[in-house]
């Protein structure tokens, strides 16, 4: 292991660091955009606005991204009538793919995170809404997703995280974000041990610094920080020990 | 009908049924409040009281049956032959109704992630529109009226039962309501909290408020009431002002409902 | 598409066996990490959040080309010749050490969720602490970790894709090669897609399907 060339690449690869954030916050605001108003149709005990959001998010949970990106990036330009659209000019672009690819595939991830949150609002805490007068779009802007978003925080982190990784895709299709210019240092110093690690250290950053700040956000969202299981971790070692 | 109920004011509802998961919970059930009038309404668990309570201001749609509230009639559509579910015709009807109608809830129901203060005065700002300081303003007033001007900025997770009641009744009188509405407001609570949401609503009494009482609290009822209701099994069986309802009922299960209470 | 055809079926079985060989060899190295992350000593325990959570703050991809990419550098130098290291090997080793970190966390949060009550109640009834964790805790543990290995089933599944970029002929490597050969990238990534759909669906029949079957009643 070669520490200085450990230490250089890292600072080369850190170069790839504004397209690897711009990728994850893009995608992740276009997702949460989306994720929101299908969240609400996902959640509605009327099937006909349920179950098409149901097909979406399926379809996209249940392949890979990789090929999602691939269908996108290679596959569309196979109909002849995207090819000659305006759209084109974003489609046959890479980042615009990444984009489009992420962001759909997040607000997949999203939309079932929000309904899981929306549907556990108590039913109290709408009738008191209803009770005053406010009307439905009022309802589900203050009073539904505040609560939903607030008890769905830690999930909602986990799928930010989990996109952050998912960008290292982009470098399949060209793009020289942290991953893509990593292989492209192993190429031509055939060096993976040292570019890899440091490409996964600074990846580590990056989600740590994401970790600690939706820690900091629950935190500030639900007051004190919530007690760990500390009780039965406790009578847990005590099996442990004996053994 | 020609007839205009309870013209201009009070509360007024014909025939009311309504049938939950099976069961015949509301069997065609006349009640009429008029302005100024304490109503208490008792009577067993699952005898249809809370559902008598929603159903005056829709947050559940009667299957059959009149509503009138301040004279205006509510636009529903009964359930139909066919199976179609009753429904509210004009929605705009309803959150006007609403917003004139203060509810409390028996599990308070306050919204967690808004202080005190904002609990109160949310309904102000965007169901009448007030603006935020002004409505603040309004806030500080009723939270001061429950005794709480010092929990403003508390969350409903940092307080006891009592104060979020007293929170959840400052709510309701932030929308200046005619007619306010209580289900079981005390039954959620520790006995050593009763005292003082009771005492709120004594004084809330005294002002000469409209107001229908859905209680287990005998003693209170009897005490503040301007008249009393006993349900049974969804519909009104006895109706009189305390004095008779309490020490003089006609009707054996009343007589039966008050003994096991007492 | 005829000749590919067969080529996908081939994709699908190596696919498959992918996911089952990383998936049972993970699991295998969850349950120890977990195992060894609930115990008394500090450094096993301590070591072993390390490693998960390094694994679960780095994207697949990059530990799947260190892997294949630093397998190869090592062996090569071993051998003192350039060796390639086998992608289904690479992929076996880099998903399995994935897989173990994740399944090392839902099973540690399981066994975290059993009321300490029952443990307590199992030692006053002098079971061994062997029994224990045999009979008491590691079925209970199972049952409750089902739902979050349903998930990290299927994201296995998805995972396997990756293991094409370093040169595997599993499905998504077949659909490459098909829509490269005969310039119909739509069609033949279509249909990966509905191979990985099939499959994704298939784990969650199958994990439905236990999860009714050691549901505890009333729960
Ligand atoms: N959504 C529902 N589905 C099915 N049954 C319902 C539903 N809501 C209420 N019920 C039933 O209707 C009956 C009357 O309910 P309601 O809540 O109005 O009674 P209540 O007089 O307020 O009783 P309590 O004193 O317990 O609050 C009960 O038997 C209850 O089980
Ligand atoms: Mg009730």
């Amino acid at each position: 292991m070669d520490i200085t060339l450990l230490l250089t690449s890292t600072v080369t690869l850190a170069s790839g660091i504004p397209l690897t954030l711009l990728l994850t916050f893009a995608s992740l605001l276009a997702g949460f955009v989306l994720a929101v108003p299908l969240s609400f149709m996902r959640a509605s005990s009327r099937k006909w606005l349920s179950l098409p959001v149901l097909a979406y998010t399926y379809v996209f949970r249940g392949t890979p991204l990789l090929v999602q990106l691939f269908i996108i990036y290679y596959g569309l330009g196979q109909v002849g009538a995207i090819r000659s659209s305006v759209l084109w000019v974003l489609l046959r672009d890479p980042f615009w793919c990444c984009l489009l690819a992420f962001s759909l595939n997040g607000a997949a991830y999203t939309t079932e995170i929000f309904r899981g949150g929306i549907q556990a609002v108590a039913t109290g805490m709408i009738e008191a809404a209803q009770a005053v007068g406010m009307s439905p779009l009022q309802i589900k802007r203050r009073i539904i997703f505040p609560i939903a978003f607030r008890s769905v925080l830690p999930s909602y982190a986990n799928e930010v995280i989990s996109l952050v990784k998912a960008t290292s895709l982009a470098s399949t299709v060209t793009l020289l974000e942290i991953t893509g210019l990593s292989r492209k240092l192993v190429s031509e110093t055939f060096a993976p041990y040292e570019i890899f690690l440091a490409a996964g250290v600074l990846y580590l950053g990056l989600t740590f610094l994401l970790t600690g700040f939706f820690n900091a956000l629950e935190a500030r969202l639900n007051g004190a920080p919530r007690a760990k299981a500390h009780t039965r971790r406790v009578a847990l070692q005590q099996v442990t020990h004996e053994l | 009908m020609l007839r205009e109920p309870a013209a201009d004011h009070g509360i007024r509802a014909e025939r009311i049924q309504k049938r939950l998961g099976g069961n015949d919970v509301l069997r065609g059930v006349d009640l009429t409040v008029r302005p100024g009038e304490i109503l208490s309404i008792l009577g067993s668990s699952g005898s249809g009281k809370s559902t008598l309570l929603q159903c005056l201001n829709l947050l559940t749609v009667p299957d059959r049956g009149d509503i009138w509230v301040h004279g205006e009639k509510l636009a529903i559509r009964a359930i139909s032959q066919q199976g179609g579910q009753a429904r509210i015709l004009d929605h705009r009807q309803v959150r006007r109704v609403r917003a004139s109608m203060g509810m409390v809830f028996q599990s308070f129901n306050l919204w967690p992630h808004k202080t005190a203060l904002e609990n109160v005065t949310e309904g102000p700002v965007l169901v009448k529109g007030i603006r935020r300081n002004a409505a603040a303003d309004l806030g500080r007033h009723y939270l001061a009226k429950v005794g709480l001007s010092d929990k403003a900025d508390a969350y409903p997770r940092h307080l006891s039962g009592g104060q979020q009641q007293r929170v959840a009744i400052a709510r309701a009188l932030a929308m200046e309501p005619r007619v306010l509405l209580f289900d079981e407001p005390t039954s959620a609570l520790d006995p050593e909290l009763v005292g003082e949401v009771l005492r709120v609503m004594a004084a809330l009494a005294g002002e000469g408020r409209t107001m229908v009482i859905v209680t287990h609290e005998m003693a209170f009822a009897r005490e503040v009431s301007t008249r009393a209701a006993f349900m049974h099994r969804g519909l009104i069986e006895e109706e009189s002002p305390p004095q008779e309802f309490f020490s003089s009922p006609v009707s054996s299960r009343l007589r039966g409902f008050l003994a096991s209470h007492r | 598409m005829d000749g590919f055809v067969v080529q996908f079926v081939n994709g699908l079985k190596t696919t498959v066996l992918l996911a089952l060989v990383s998936g049972s060899l993970g699991m295998a190295l969850g349950l120890l990490a977990a195992a060894g992350r609930l115990s008394r000593w500090r450094a096993v325990s301590a070591g072993i959040g390390f490693y998960t959570t390094i694994i679960r703050g780095v994207p697949e991809l990059i530990i799947i080309l260190l892997i294949y990419f630093g397998g190869t550098v090592a062996i090569s130098a071993f051998f003192g010749r350039y060796v390639e290291v086998n992608a289904f090997l690479a992929g076996v080793v880099s998903l399995t050490v994935v897989f173990g970190a994740y399944t090392a966390e839902i099973f540690r949060g399981a066994v975290l969720s059993i009321p300490a009550g029952q443990i307590e109640a199992a030692r006053s009834l002098g079971l061994h602490p062997w029994q224990t964790w045999l009979l008491v805790i590691l079925p209970q543990m199972l049952r409750i970790a089902l739902p979050a290995l349903a998930n990290q089933w299927i994201s296995l599944v998805k995972e396997t894709s990756l293991i094409s970029i370093v040169g595997l002929t599993d499905i998504m490597r077949v659909a490459a090669i098909g829509a490269g050969s005969l310039r119909a990238p739509l069609t033949f990534y279509l249909a990966a897609s509905a191979l990985y759909l099939a499959l994704t669906s298939l784990a969650l029949v199958i994990f439905n399907l236990l999860e009714r079957r050691f549901a505890v009643p009333g729960r």
